[in-house]
Order: structure tokens, then C-alpha cells, then sequence
């Protein structure tokens, strides 16, 4: 979607995957170019029996046909093998794409980390991935054909040199119109795979909403528009197809001229007798062939341009990172043993003495909303409170503190140590988060809490307790294994949100951070999480958003925030005596209350 | 098994409004079909007349001949191929849009069970492996049959041996494939059954960067990741093995019909039934199907998959909504009263999970607002899906506006009775979509209106194009608060006789709940309304209050009242509760 979209360099990214298996490509190439050459064995066979008929009428076919059933197993056998020979390539292939877009999607800033809707996502990881797969495995394809071209050439020259090179001039005619096209096949492509991101993400927003389009009674316009994108991806999809199709039929009617001019030029040869119905036939065989290489020619570099569209939309979701980094080599454990996740430990310098921010300033850039300038200290064992009126940049505050949108200026230490790449940094055991619209995944409500740690249940269950979930858990008969997500229960949004909290306790981390709890729970849940925060987790360094009394009470600090800046700081008491916009705040609700 | 009756049905239902184009394309077929047929008999009287010694002036016109077929034959091809390119997605595009609109109508339960992901690989995944079923298929697949059963026509018209020979090896191969195919389809069913649970993991994901950074678990959802694909690799190895075993069938009948050519060639022309050119056409024939065999196996993988998918596809059709509308009854206009009857509730889909709610009554007088309270969990959200029909309770009546909703009208309750719930989600689309649900009926001059009374005007101006400004999906760029404001102007552009809040300013900070206070103040003006709350701020707009405890009604009465009873809930709420919100 980016104006100026970089073009893929897509031979190397190519080669980068080649070099990943590169064995089983080395055998994928070995095993297709048999498949590809083993056809010229039946050609002989056949020019044998007409060439013998022609002969001696009548003589005995029982030796050719068992050379032609011999051809056949030993085709099927070379096919077996390079099926999944070319399948356990491809897949590690795809899955090495899949992966290393993974890795980076979690190297980014966490709030800044997905700009496509989920289905636009979706459709590159799967639709783009499968796209570079299948024009790797064309590479294979490639080397059989050049191969059988030129073993083709070799025979039909020894047959007759001048018809050979009327065979092979439309080649040359056939590569260079298929380039010509390229760049509109691959603005076509680029258009048509558009327009199919454009549908996934309005499917998944559709039935991410369906609550609401139903309660409205929306459906028919929903679906409307639905239609609409589905007319233009139509538009896409015929102009593409039908391009290629004209692509394939000028590759097929060169040489079907080539095929007439033969038919010509052998006439005299024919009824002179120096080619021999065994002879022609065999011209004939080899040109279905020469045909084929030609059209797959074509239609590979068409593939390979193909690719690039998809690389270029893969690339997109580096965020800017190396395109080489998709073809990083990494082990994908297919096979063997899965990886141990290693436990993080607290070394002396993690343990929390003081988080200094100095200047921290991020906007969007598509809104210029966000925090500008904002400094502020957390020291052990405090709770500070980040309060203010909605879009004053409360959430993008702890958003940038924790790494999760870049800054654009500013500075954080660690006790007094200066933290360089804070989205590493402020992970368990340093920190933990809940975010405001906290998500939970696929998995157990245990596996969503230990997202991959060790921990065991007690832990587990005191993490609960302290989220004033323990009620909710005892009704489920599950338990702990109670699937979470579409093939479970699904929790409400105060159940979802307390999960959240419970796993942020759960990491037993230095800070803890938590964007306002308000949205999904009561006040007496809520007063009941704060009251176990300070039981329980005595000494336990906060930064919470909230406009809640009790934790602006309790607040060693609150910061108040009014468009992107922190305007006042101080206890309840210093800032109700202080400050205005605080006091606003403040009367707003006293208003409505009266 | 294969719903071979299935993949019959949904043509003739889609390609059934196409009726011209697709007879136009099997016209274009059939031509295609017949000049293929024609070239190998020039082929022919091209070398009987090499063969005899005729001048190259009598061969000449039959190579042009066989040029300009070969070309028309090409251009009929890129037509055909224009025809149904438009006729597969026309018809595949209803497909989606019929399956679209009958998931939507699905219970909530349904929706519960299955990821946006998911749906959206059963509905684009699973439907375009289908296009190539209504597209390729029939150009493949019955137009290489139709050329198969020709070549076959016309080797028995050259010898009655040699076409009974290959017509009963053609019909026992292609038997071989099908019989094949039969075992490979659900081979390839759970090859796509765990992409969509991979791509379902992947999405879920991408939705939730942020807890997943922030809380160093980046390393585990990898892990999660590279499990799945452990799953889906033996299951890929399977699924290619069963395109193999379709090759397979089409390398060996190549090669038996060769033998079997050979075989009958020698024995024919030994004994004088065949010439030397007629064997020299029977062998072209002979290798000529090896061309439609070819494209026939090859749509036959794509026809696996379509197998997998149409099997899913009639899956999802098959799930029938238990809530149905049949009611006629209009609701009236103007506020309308709520009634709930002995009303009992549980979540059929939540097992183990008791009743919601337990024989809940209460009655809300046109125009009057209620206020509901209660801790999470208590049922105060079930009350709403259930006023707005979302769900039917397992006992009781409800009723709106004196009608029992079973009995209403369905587009008068959607647009009589609005909601405005605590998730607000957002298309990424322009402001106006996104506030009309793509409904272009809905006039600017209205929508500002609207906009301007709920305090939006400014933001609006903020916007670079107005209205026309796309937003994000997911309502990136927008806060928490401003969604909320929006999914707000959405209820009120519809002008509904109840309006049920459930949570509607969870999300506000106090000050710009102030703000809207007054604006809604406005808006539920001579409406009947129902809010849902934690806090007591949003409720004191409220005549009634009803405080609900595990599915039950605690306490229910007018607010002045139970105020001023020192021993009721709400007096205690209101000694603690208010303490509880800032100032």
C-alpha cells in the first residue's frame, strides 16, 4: 500500500531459500530433471516401432511393449520420490518464510507491529508464502526443461539441422514477448492480490463484529459492500487470468507456425525418403515437448515476477528491516526434539532500584496525537498513577515507556544504567503489562497464564487470587485446562481482563504495569485487585492508568495528563489544592454525580 | 466420500443465472474440441500425400490449413478462458456472499466457537479453491472428457479393434482416478483443517502484539507456531502422496496405451486392416489423450481440494440458526416498554456454566430509563443480548413494546431497538461506513448532526478528509474513548425506541463523560431505556434501578426510593459507591 514500493530481490531471496535445504533441492533438481528427461526413451521406442513396421510388417511388438511397461515403473518411481522430496523442500521453504516474518513481527514495537487488518495478515502469511513456494518449485522445473532442450536439440540435428532450428527460433520469440509483458503481469498481480487482502479484512472485521451488525440490523448493507469488493476483485482476477492465458497461447501459436513450416520443408525430404515415418514421428513427439518447455518458459518467468509482487508484500511487514531477514537461517524444529524455553532469571542488576524517564516523546503519524516530552521517576516500591481525559496519551505513555511504539526522542535508565532497546528490555522479569483491551489466546486458561514458563499450579492459583479470579476458575470444572477462545469458553470482558491481570502476577516481575482496569470491571473488583496488589505483592513497583478514587488515593504519585503532556504531578490531596485541570477532572464527575 | 451430488447442486444453482455466458462457453468449448480433432486428420492426408509422391504445390494448403486452425484454436482458447475466468467468480462471489450472509445469521454461539479467522478461511480459503471447480473445471474437465470421448469416435471409425480396445482402457483408467481420489480427499480435508487452525493461532496473534511483547512470550508463540507445523508437515507429505498416486494413474496409462497400440499396430497392419498412416493416426490419437488425461488429472488435485472444500462449505450451510424470525408483528413507534417474564437463561455453549440467569421479571413503562447494576458475571449483559434477541431464553417471555420478541418483526427490532455494547470494533473503512454500516442511504447533513451532538464535532475537523477519512482497522488511531463515541453516533443515527447501554461509557474518562452526559441526556429523550453499569455515575440519569446479584434480581425499584431507604443496596452503593469514582 506504500507509494514508493521497493522492488524484491527476489533472485536472492530465491537463492536464500535454495541455500536453506539445499539438499533436498540439489535432489529436488536431480529427481526432476529425470522426470523431465525419461520421455525421450518412449520417442525412441516409438520411432523403433513404426521405423521396424515400415520393415517387417507383422513382426512380434512383444519387446518394445515390455521396454514401454519398464519406462513406465521407472517413471512412477523417480515421481514418487520427487513428490515428497519436493513437498519436504517446499515446506521447510514456506515455513522458513512464515517464521522469520514471525520473528521480526516480534522484534517491533508491539503497538506499532501490525498495520494490516488480521485478515490483510493472514492473507500474506498464507496466499504470499504459497505464491513464492510454488515459483521455487519452478526452478526445478526449469533446469528439466532446459536440459530436455537441449538433449532434444542434440537428436533432431543429427536428424535434420535445418528443420531443428525452425523448431527452436520460436523460443527465443516466446521468451522475449513474455518479457515484454512482465510488467504488466506483475501490475496486475500486485492489483489482484489487493484486492483479495481487501476481502479477507473485510470478512474478519465482518464476523469480528457481528454483535454489532446484527443489533444494528446491518447485515444486507454489510453485505452489500461485501459484494461491491467482491465485483472489483472479480475485475482483477479476469484482467490477470486472461493476460496469462493470451501470454500461453502466443507461446503455442509460434510454434504451431513453426509446426506448419516444418510440414512444409519435410515434405520433400518425406518423399525423397531421407525422413522416415519413424523419423517424423519422432519430430512430431519432440516438438509436444518443445511446445511445453516454451509455454513453461513463459509461464515461469510470468511465476517468478509473480513472486516478487509477493515478496514485495511480505517485505512490507518488515517494518523497514533487511529484506534478506526472510531467508534468515534458523531451526525450524520440524523433526527432533522442540526447544526448551529457557526460565528468566532476576540478575542483581534487574532487581528495580529506580526507572528514570527523561523526555519521552512519540506521535502517530497518522493522527500527530501522542506524548510529547514526558519525564518522569518510579522508584521501588512505589505506586504511581497516570490519570487524564480521553486521548491525552495515558496509554501511549506506558506504551513508551515499555518500548511498545518507538521514541522519537527521550531517554530511560534502569538505575542509573541507560536502556537501549527498551522493547527488549521491559520484559518478565523486569516488567509485566496489561493492556487496556487485553487479549487471551487458543490455548488452556493454565497455558494462557504460563505463556510457556514452568510454572506450576500453586503459582498459578496464587496469581489468580491476587487478580480476584479464583471464583470465576472454581465454576469452571476444568479448571486450569479449560480451553480459552473459539474452541472453549469464552470469557467475559471483566473475566478476560482479570485473566490478563492474573498473568501479568504471574511473571513475578519488578514493574508492573496495567492500563486502565475500569473498562471491564466493577468498582468492588477492582478495589478488591487493588486491596491483594499491596497485600500480596507488598513492596511491588506500579504504573497504572486509572481514574478511580481508591488507586489515586493510594497513589504515591499521580501524573496528570492533558493533550500528549504531563501537566500536573503530585498526592491527591497536592493536586486537588494545585491543579486546575485535575480539579476539572475531578468536578466533571462531581457534576454528574449530583 | 465425495458429495458428487453436492458439487452438482451448487452448479447448476450458480452458473444457473449465468445461463448465456455458460452456454456460450461450451459453445466456444465444443468448437475448440472439434478443430483439435480436425489437425491430426490433415496430419494425415498430409503424409499420405508425402508418402505418395505429390508435389509440395498439393501439400502446401493443408499446412495453411493446419496453421489457421491452429491459431483460431488459440483464440478460441484465450475466449474460453475470458468466459470462464467471469462465470467462476461470478458464481463463486455469490458464494461467498450467500455464505457470508448465512454465517452472519448463525447463532452467537456459533460465533463464539469459531475465530473471524477461521470463517474467513472456510469462507475466501475453502470458496476459492472452489472458483477453479466452476471456472477450470468445466473448461477442463468436461471439455477434455468431451475431446476424449471424440478422439475415441474417431479411432473406431478407423478400426472397430483398435476403438473397443482403447475405449474400454479409457473407461477403466479413468475409474483407477476416480476410485483414487476417493481416498486422497480426506487426506487433503486435514491438510486444510490445520491451516485454518495455523492461520487462526496466527491471527488471534497479530491482534495481540502487545501482550504477547510486553509480557516476553514472543519465544513461546514461535513455539506454539513450529508445533502446529510439526502437526502439518506428515499431513502435507500425505496429502502430496495422494496427488501422486493421480500422476501416477496417468503415467501408466500413457504407457499401457502405448503397449497397446504397438500390440494391436503390428497385429492390424500385419494382417492388411490398417495402413501404414492409419496406424501412424491411431498412434497420434493415442498420444493425443494424453493431453485431456493430463489436464483431467491435474484439475483432479484441484478437485480434491474443492472435494475438501465443498464438503466444508455444505458443512457451514448445513449449520442451521436455532434463533429464527418469523415474527410479522411491527413494533410501535415512539418509546417502547420492556417486559421480562419468569425469564430464565443459561449459555447452551458453556458447559458446566449454571444458569445465567433465574426466573428474572421486570417491567420498564415506555420512556422510562432503568439502571442496571451488578458485579461482572452477574447476568447484566445477558439481559441485553436478550432484549435485543441475540439469544432466546430457555424460559419466560420477553417482550418489547407489548410484543413478545419471538412474535416481532425482525427489521423493526433491529431498528427499533439500538445498543451500544463495551466492545467497539471498527472496519477499516471511511467514518461514514463505519458509523452507516456501509449504508449509503444515510444523508451527511444527518450524520453531522448527530456527530455534533454527541461533542465530536472537533475531532471530526481533526480528520484530514471528514467523513471520507479511512480509518484503521481495529480503530487504530482512534482512542479507546473516541471508538466509543463513535459506536454511540452509530445507535443514534437510527433513532431507536430503546436504547440499551451496556458499558456505553466504561471507557471515558470523567471528563468526557461529562461531555456526552448531557448529549445522551438529549438523545434518550422520550426514548425507553435500559443501561448497564459498574459505576454509579452512569446510572444516575436513571428513574429505576435494578441490582442483580448471580442471575437474580436483589433489588428493583424506583432510584428516588431506594435511595432514600437507608437499608437498601443502592443506599449502601451509593455510601461506598460513590467514594469509589474520582472527586
Amino acid at each position: 500500500m506504500t507509494a514508493d514500493r521497493r522492488r524484491a530481490p527476489t533472485g536472492r531471496l530465491m537463492w536464500g531459500l535454495v541455500r536453506y535445504a539445499p539438499w533436498r533441492y540439489t535432489a529436488n533438481i536431480v529427481l526432476w530433471a529425470s522426470m523431465w528427461l525419461l520421455p525421450v526413451i518412449p520417442a525412441f521406442i516409438t520411432r523403433e516401432f513404426f521405423n521396424r513396421l515400415d520393415a517387417e510388417p507383422g513382426f512380434n511388438a512383444v519387446t518394445l511393449m515390455a521396454l514401454m511397461i519398464g519406462y513406465g515403473l521407472a517413471r512412477l518411481t523417480v515421481m514418487a520420490v520427487g513428490m515428497i522430496n519436493d513437498i519436504l523442500f517446499a515446506f521447510r521453504a514456506s515455513s522458513l518464510l512464515r517464521r522469520n516474518m514471525l520473528r521480526r513481527l516480534y522484534e517491533m514495537p508491539g503497538a506499532v507491529a501490525v498495520h494490516e487488518s488480521p485478515g490483510d495478515m493472514i492473507s500474506r502469511y498464507r496466499d504470499d508464502v504459497d505464491h513464492v513456494e510454488e515459483a521455487l518449485s519452478w526452478t526445478v522445473d526449469m533446469v528439466g526443461t532446459f536440459l530436455l532442450a537441449i538433449v532434444a536439440a542434440v537428436i533432431l540435428l543429427s536428424i535434420d539441422p535445418v528443420l531443428t532450428i525452425l523448431v527452436f527460433a520460436p523460443l527465443v520469440i516466446v521468451v522475449a514477448a513474455a518479457e515484454r509483458m512482465s510488467g504488466r503481469i506483475r501490475r496486475y498481480r500486485t492489483a489482484a492480490r489487493e484486492a483479495t487482502g481487501g476481502i479477507t479484512g473485510m470478512l474478519g472485521e465482518t464476523f469480528g463484529s457481528v454483535q454489532s451488525i446484527r443489533v444494528a440490523g446491518a447485515e444486507a448493507s454489510t453485505l452489500a459492500h461485501f459484494r461491491r469488493l467482491n465485483d472489483g476483485r472479480r475485475r482483477e482476477m479476469v484482467r490477470d487470468r486472461v493476460l496469462t492465458a493470451t501470454l500461453e497461447s502466443v507461446f503455442w501459436n509460434t510454434v504451431n507456425i513453426g509446426v506448419g513450416l516444418i510440414l512444409i520443408l519435410g515434405a520433400s525430404s518425406m518423399a525423397d525418403g531421407t525422413l522416415g515415418i519413424g523419423d517424423f514421428a519422432l519430430f512430431v513427439y519432440f516438438l509436444d515437448f518443445v511446445t511445453d518447455a516454451g509455454y513453461f518458459v513463459g509461464l515461469f518467468i510470468a511465476k517468478f515476477k509473480q513472486a516478487g509482487v509477493s515478496f514485495d508484500r511480505m517485505i512490507d511487514l518488515l517494518g523497514g528491516a533487511d529484506p534478506m531477514r526472510l531467508v534468515d537461517r534458523v531451526d525450524l524444529h520440524l523433526t527432533g526434539d522442540l526447544p526448551h524455553l529457557e526460565p528468566e532469571r532476576v540478575t542483581a542488576g534487574d532487581v528495580l532500584e529506580e526507572v528514570v524517564a527523561d523526555g519521552l516523546t512519540f506521535s502517530y503519524p497518522d493522527t500527530g496525537s501522542g506524548v510529547f516530552d514526558a519525564s518522569f521517576r518510579l522508584r521501588r516500591g512505589t505506586f504511581t498513577v497516570v490519570t487524564g481525559k480521553v486521548g491525552s496519551g495515558k496509554t501511549t505513555l506506558l506504551r513508551s515507556l515499555l518500548g511498545l511504539v518507538p521514541l522519537q526522542a527521550g531517554s530511560i535508565t534502569w538505575n542509573g544504567e541507560p536502556v537501549v532497546q527498551p522493547d527488549d528490555f521491559f520484559v518478565p522479569p523486569r516488567s509485566a503489562y496489561v493492556p487496556q483491551v487485553p487479549r487471551l489466546f487458543s490455548l488452556s486458561l493454565g497455558d494462557n497464564l504460563r505463556l510457556g514458563r514452568g510454572d506450576d499450579n500453586d503459582r498459578l492459583n496464587q496469581a489468580i487470587r491476587a487478580a480476584a479470579f479464583e471464583e470465576d476458575l472454581a465454576a469452571m470444572p476444568e479448571g486450569l485446562d479449560t480451553m480459552v477462545g473459539p474452541l472453549g469458553v469464552r470469557l467475559s470482558g471483566g473475566q478476560v481482563q482479570r485473566t490478563a491481570t492474573a498473568r501479568m502476577f504471574a511473571r513475578n516481575a519488578e514493574l508492573l504495569v496495567i492500563d486502565d482496569l475500569s473498562s471491564a470491571l466493577d468498582v468492588e473488583t477492582e478495589r478488591t485487585l487493588w486491596r491483594r496488589l499491596f497485600a500480596e505483592h507488598a513492596g511491588a513497583t506500579a504504573l497504572v492508568v486509572s481514574h478511580r478514587k481508591p488507586a489515586l488515593l493510594r497513589a504515591d504519585t499521580i501524573l496528570v495528563m492533558d493533550e500528549g503532556r504531563i501537566v500536573a504531578r503530585g498526592s491527591y490531596a497536592e493536586l486537588v489544592a494545585t491543579s486546575p485541570v485535575f480539579r476539572q477532572l475531578a468536578n466533571e464527575v462531581e457534576a454528574a454525580e449530583s | 466420500m465425495i458429495p458428487v451430488r453436492a458439487y452438482f447442486r451448487l452448479l447448476v444453482r450458480y452458473l444457473r443465472p449465468m445461463r448465456v455466458r455458460t452456454g456460450l462457453l461450451g459453445l466456444v468449448l465444443l468448437v475448440a474440441i472439434s478443430l483439435q480433432l480436425i489437425n491430426p486428420q490433415l496430419m494425415r492426408t498430409f503424409i499420405d500425400r508425402a508418402t505418395t509422391g505429390s508435389n509440395v504445390g498439393d501439400l502446401v494448403p493443408v499446412a495453411v490449413a493446419f496453421m489457421v486452425i491452429a491459431v483460431a484454436h488459440q483464440v478460441l482458447a484465450v475466449t474460453g478462458t475470458w468466459l470462464a475466468e467471469y462465470v467462476g467468480w461470478s458464481a463463486t462471489n455469490e458464494l461467498r456472499a450467500e455464505l457470508t450472509e448465512h454465517v452472519l445469521e448463525l447463532d452467537m454461539g456459533f460465533h463464539k466457537a469459531h475465530t473471524p479467522g477461521e470463517l474467513i478461511e472456510r469462507i475466501d480459503g475453502d470458496v476459492t479453491a472452489l472458483s477453479n471447480f466452476f471456472s477450470a473445471f468445466i473448461i477442463q474437465v468436461i471439455g477434455n472428457a468431451v475431446l476424449l470421448v471424440g478422439i475415441l469416435v474417431l479411432l473406431w471409425r478407423e478400426n472397430m479393434w483398435v476403438g473397443a480396445g482403447l475405449s474400454a482402457f479409457t473407461a477403466v483408467a479413468l475409474f483407477a482416478m476416480l476410485g483414487l481420489q476417493m481416498v486422497a480427499v480426506p487426506w487433503w480435508k486435514q491438510v486444510r483443517a490445520t491451516s485454518a487452525v495455523l492461520f487462526g493461532s496466527l491471527g488471534e496473534q497479530f491482534g495481540g502484539t502487545e501482550d504477547i511483547r510486553a509480557n516476553g512470550a514472543s519465544r513461546y508463540m514461535i513455539l506454539r507456531f513450529t508445533e502446529i507445523l510439526r502437526e502439518w508437515m506428515p499431513q502435507q507429505v500425505r496429502g502430496r502422496v495422494g496427488f501422486a498416486m493421480l500422476w501416477g494413474t496417468n503415467i501408466a496409462n500413457y504407457v499401457i496405451g502405448s503397449a497397446l497400440v504397438f500390440w494391436l499396430g503390428s497385429l492390424l497392419f500385419g494382417n492388411g486392416s490398417l495402413t501404414l498412416g492409419s496406424v501412424y493416426l491411431v498412434w497420434y490419437y493415442v498420444s493425443m489423450t494424453r493431453e485431456p488425461m493430463d489436464q483431467i488429472r491435474t484439475q483432479m488435485e484441484d478437485f480434491q481440494k474443492a472435494g475438501a472444500g465443498i464438503s466444508r462449505v455444505q458443512e457451514l450451510f448445513d449449520t442451521s440458526a436455532t434463533l429464527v424470525w418469523t415474527g410479522q408483528v411491527v413494533l410501535a413507534d415512539g418509546p417502547l416498554s420492556v417486559e421480562l417474564d419468569h425469564v430464565s437463561f443459561s449459555y447452551q455453549d458453556e458447559a458446566g456454566v449454571g444458569p445465567v440467569l433465574h426466573d428474572v421479571s421486570f417491567r420498564i413503562e415506555e420512556g422510562r430509563v432503568l439502571g442496571v447494576l451488578g458485579r461482572t458475571g452477574s447476568g447484566k449483559t445477558t439481559l441485553a443480548r436478550l432484549l435485543t434477541r441475540l439469544y432466546d431464553p430457555q424460559s419466560g417471555e420477553v417482550r418489547v413494546g407489548g410484543v413478545p420478541l419471538p412474535q416481532a418483526e425482525r427489521h423493526s427490532v433491529r431498528s427499533r431497538v439500538g445498543m451500544v455494547t463495551q466492545d467497539v470494533q471498527l472496519f477499516r473503512a471511511t467514518i461514514r461506513d463505519n458509523l452507516t454500516f456501509f449504508d449509503a442511504g444515510v444523508d451527511d447533513a444527518r450524520i453531522i448532526e448527530v456527530i455534533d451532538t454527541l461533542g465530536l464535532t472537533a475531532w471530526l475537523a481533526t480528520q484530514p478528509s471528514g467523513l471520507d477519512t479511512l480509518l484503521e482497522s481495529g480503530g487504530g488511531g482512534l482512542s479507546a474513548g473516541q471508538g466509543q463515541l463513535l459506536a454511540l453516533t452509530r445507535i443514534f443515527l437510527r433513532q431507536p425506541g430503546l436504547v440499551i447501554m451496556d458499558e456505553a461509557s466504561s471507557r471515558l474518562d470523567p471528563a468526557t463523560e461529562g461531555l456526552i452526559e448531557r448529549a445522551v441526556d438529549r438523545l434518550l429523550d422520550n426514548r425507553t431505556a435500559l443501561i448497564i453499569a459498574h459505576r454509579l455515575a452512569t446510572v444516575t440519569r436513571a428513574d429505576d434501578i435494578l441490582i442483580m446479584e448471580s442471575g437474580r434480581i436483589v433489588e428493583y425499584g424506583s432510584r428516588a426510593e431506594l435511595a432514600a431507604d437507608p437499608d437498601s443496596r443502592l443506599s449502601h452503593l451509593l455510601a461506598t459507591g460513590i467514594e469509589e469514582v474520582l472527586a
